[in-house]
């Protein structure tokens, strides 16, 4: 059972044969390929925690925009309502000073041809009544 | 010794049995030069060392950023022995132990799993069996000396002679225990790993030839499990073995 002998030595030199072989064929380039693809998902991992990053940043400056927007917006529509508010609200009183010297003339005109015709009534009214006094008083004088 | 030639008579006995027999310290011997070898574990460790090469090359020959089949397999694994190298060394110098580590773990992992999983016995060999090569005492001590060397060649390139502080650093009445350490760090590794798997072979190979259905089969998943177990804890104390010689004692108080 132990009886040492050639294989021994032999055995050695084949297995440090195997080590100097299996380290060229098997772990180099397995381990280098399993470095470049540490790497490689490295790399793109900091890639896209960057873009990520970059995309937040990004959200974040929209939304603050879109805010301000939304106020920008906001105050020009309270502006514009005021100044329509204010333009109305002129007209209206505008028009309803018109309105009222209008009132007004046609009351001034509706006066004075009352007086004219309350004068031409008065005149009407004298002649009138001197013809009915002639015809009274005449028959009367002619009587 | 006593022991091994019970266990041979023991097979003698059994083998007048037809089922099934248990072969121990018999080995299938080449002669290279003039070294004597078994023959039987380097069949089976250049099955496994060439399943990993294989396997590896066909998930590294077209490298994808999304993995999928058998590069995902490779990649599991991978980040598995990384993540066992660095919890033993630690964050600042385990790249380079990776390969070490990993490959101690994958290469005792896959022999032991393919000393349980597939059929060697199926192919029959003049002499001895083929079974994991793990279950051989000289590929465990030649892994347990690999990572020696590796641990003192991590203190050397890390400190020069200034490793040796570490051996009297406390206090030199230590000395006797730290030297005797580099010898049983070796010796625990290899004898646990060369002990589990055998034992674990041949307890299957008992029950087998006693019960050959279904009585086995929980024992074998145990094993299954105790194989997993043993990769693991032999590249966890490699990498905790580096560790020591990286940090040593002095370091350490620093570091504290």
């Amino acid at each position: 059972m132990f009886d040492f002998d050639g294989t021994l030595p032999l055995m050695m030199i084949q297995f440090l044969l195997l080590v100097a072989v299996l380290n060229a064929v098997f772990f180099r380039p397995l381990t280098q390929a399993m470095d470049e693809r540490d790497g490689f998902i490295r790399t793109n991992n900091t890639d896209a925690r960057e873009r990520l990053a970059k995309a937040k940043q990004l959200t974040l400056q929209y939304e603050q925009e879109l805010a301000g927007t939304r106020k920008q917006s906001q105050q020009v529509i309270a502006e514009a309502q005021t100044v329509a508010q204010k333009i109305a609200q002129d007209q209206i009183t505008e028009v309803r000073q018109q309105v009222q010297a209008e009132v007004m003339q046609a009351q001034a005109q509706l006066e004075s041809e009352k007086q004219s015709a309350f004068g031409e009534l008065q005149k009407q009214v004298d002649t009138l009544s001197r013809q009915i006094l002639d015809k009274l008083l005449g028959a009367t004088l002619a009587s | 010794m006593h022991h091994s030639s019970l266990l041979l008579d023991s097979q003698n006995w059994f083998n007048t049995l037809p089922l099934a027999s248990l072969e121990v310290g018999q080995h299938l011997f080449w002669q290279i030069g003039g070294l004597k070898v078994h023959g039987q574990v380097l069949i089976t460790s250049w099955v496994v060392i060439g399943l990993l090469v294989l396997v590896s090359v066909l998930a590294t020959r077209n490298v994808e950023r999304v993995p999928s089949g058998l590069q995902n397999l490779m990649e599991y694994a991978l980040e598995f022995v990384r993540d066992l190298t660095k919890n033993q060394i630690g964050e600042k110098e385990y790249r380079p132990w990776v390969p070490f580590v990993g490959t101690l773990f994958l290469f005792i992992f896959i022999s032991n799993w393919s000393g349980a999983l597939f059929p060697w016995k199926l192919i029959s060999l003049p002499e001895g069996e083929l079974a994991a090569p793990t279950n051989d005492i000289n590929t465990t001590v030649a892994l347990a000396l690999c990572t020696s060397l590796a641990y003192f060649y991590a203190g050397f390139r890390k400190k020069g002679l200034g490793y040796f502080r570490k051996y009297i650093e406390p206090t030199p009445v230590l000395l006797p225990i730290a030297i005797l350490e580099d010898f049983t760090k070796p010796l625990s590794l290899s004898f646990r790993l060369f002990g589990n798997i055998l034992a674990d072979e041949l307890v299957v190979a008992v029950l087998v030839l006693l019960v050959p259905l279904i009585v086995p089969l929980p024992v074998m998943l145990l094993g299954l499990f105790t194989s997993g177990i043993q990769a693991l804890v032999f590249a966890t104390l490699a990498g905790a073995y580096i560790h020591e010689a990286l940090e040593g004692h002095g370091d350490e108080e620093e570091a504290h």
